[in-house]
């Protein structure tokens, strides 16, 4: 189970309206290599980890994940704080307005819902971690098309921090897989 | 614990980061707990930046938020060393660390807590009424 913490992991205070960069934002949240689809990956994979390693490692970082869920969520509620109709049809996003006015609905940049198909597993260890891993790397890289596209330093800070947990969860990932290798050879699962 | 595992424990001893001299900040391979904080990271040899030249300091604007982000940092520096003895679960002188942050947080909660209300449920804070769950300041807010 979880509890709550009333705190953000980093903090987020956005004072600058940026339509632009919160459609953009939006990658983070409920895009294939967001922080929500990482979340829910992680927690439902730990389930079939071939020991307490592994439930431990899964189960950290896909909790860490939520928390990054909240981070992303609070920049761009931040950024779209106050914007106008005039200004959302501006940046494109009506489209978000008519389904949620200034709420905001877990799609990527483009628009496009969030799908469980984001979630892969496949229930062996190999295939899992090196998946995993990848999909640091893609959240490292997409963090830093973000980082190119604002010069705001009430962005840059938590996006930097965010991208930095990607290259440690890598590595943690890398260690567990390596691990694994050691322990039941190279061939994976089977 | 069977042969195997020690001897993978102890290899993995041998390889870790780990080269903690007994009290924290005297540690050469970590990075103290506000600046892995503010770095998003304790582990020096993995730090890796991009685009910026130096990471941005926290600029609380009252003592509230200079409490926060102390907590933020201590919880911050317990994360990043809950994960790495996930894959390292051997190595004394980061678990010894992680305790030492443990003690440390758990104090400057309870400290804050009593000035400015709850962060979470197990609060004494929570002893007052009205219920001060609801209280501001939310999260995401800024």
């Amino acid at each position: 189970m979880w509890k709550y913490v009333k705190k953000l992991q980093y903090p987020v205070d956005v004072k600058k309206k940026d339509l632009k960069m919160a459609k953009l934002l939006l990658e983070q949240y409920g895009g294939g290599d967001g922080e929500f689809a990482a979340s829910m990956r992680y927690l439902n994979q730990r389930y079939s980890m071939p020991d307490e390693r592994g439930y431990a490692l899964l189960n950290d970082i896909g909790t860490e994940e939520l928390a990054h869920v909240e981070m992303i969520a609070s920049m761009v509620t931040q950024l779209m704080k106050g914007a106008t109709l005039e200004e959302l049809e501006r940046y494109g996003l009506t489209s978000n307005y008519v389904y949620s006015d200034h709420g905001i609905f877990p799609v990527n940049a483009n628009g496009v819902p969030f799908s469980a198909a984001y979630i892969d597993t496949k229930g062996d260890w190999r295939s899992d971690l090196e998946s995993d891993m990848a999909a640091e790397q893609r959240a490292r890289s997409t963090y830093e098309y973000l980082m190119n596209l604002t010069s705001d330093p009430d962005l840059l800070a938590p996006l930097s921090f965010l991208r930095q947990r990607e290259v440690v969860h890598y590595q943690r990932f890398k260690e567990l897989r390596d691990y694994y290798i050691e322990k039941y050879g190279e061939k994976g699962k089977n | 614990m069977n042969n195997y595992q020690k001897f993978v424990n102890n290899f993995m001893d041998q390889y870790s980061n780990s080269n903690y001299m007994s009290k924290k900040g005297n540690c050469s391979n970590l990075y103290d707990d506000y600046q892995g904080f503010i770095r998003g990271n304790l582990f020096k040899n993995l730090y890796d930046p991009y685009k910026i030249k130096q990471p941005y300091e926290i600029k609380p604007m009252n003592e509230q938020a200079d409490m926060l982000t102390k907590i933020d940092a201590l919880s911050f520096a317990m994360t990043d060393l809950q994960l790495y003895l996930d894959t390292h679960p051997t190595d004394r002188n980061m678990l010894s660390l992680f305790n030492e942050y443990r003690e440390e947080k758990k104090n400057k909660v309870r400290e804050y807590e009593t000035k400015y209300g709850s962060l979470t449920t197990n609060s004494n804070s929570l002893n007052n009424y009205p219920w001060g769950w609801i209280d501001e300041p939310w999260p995401w807010e800024g």
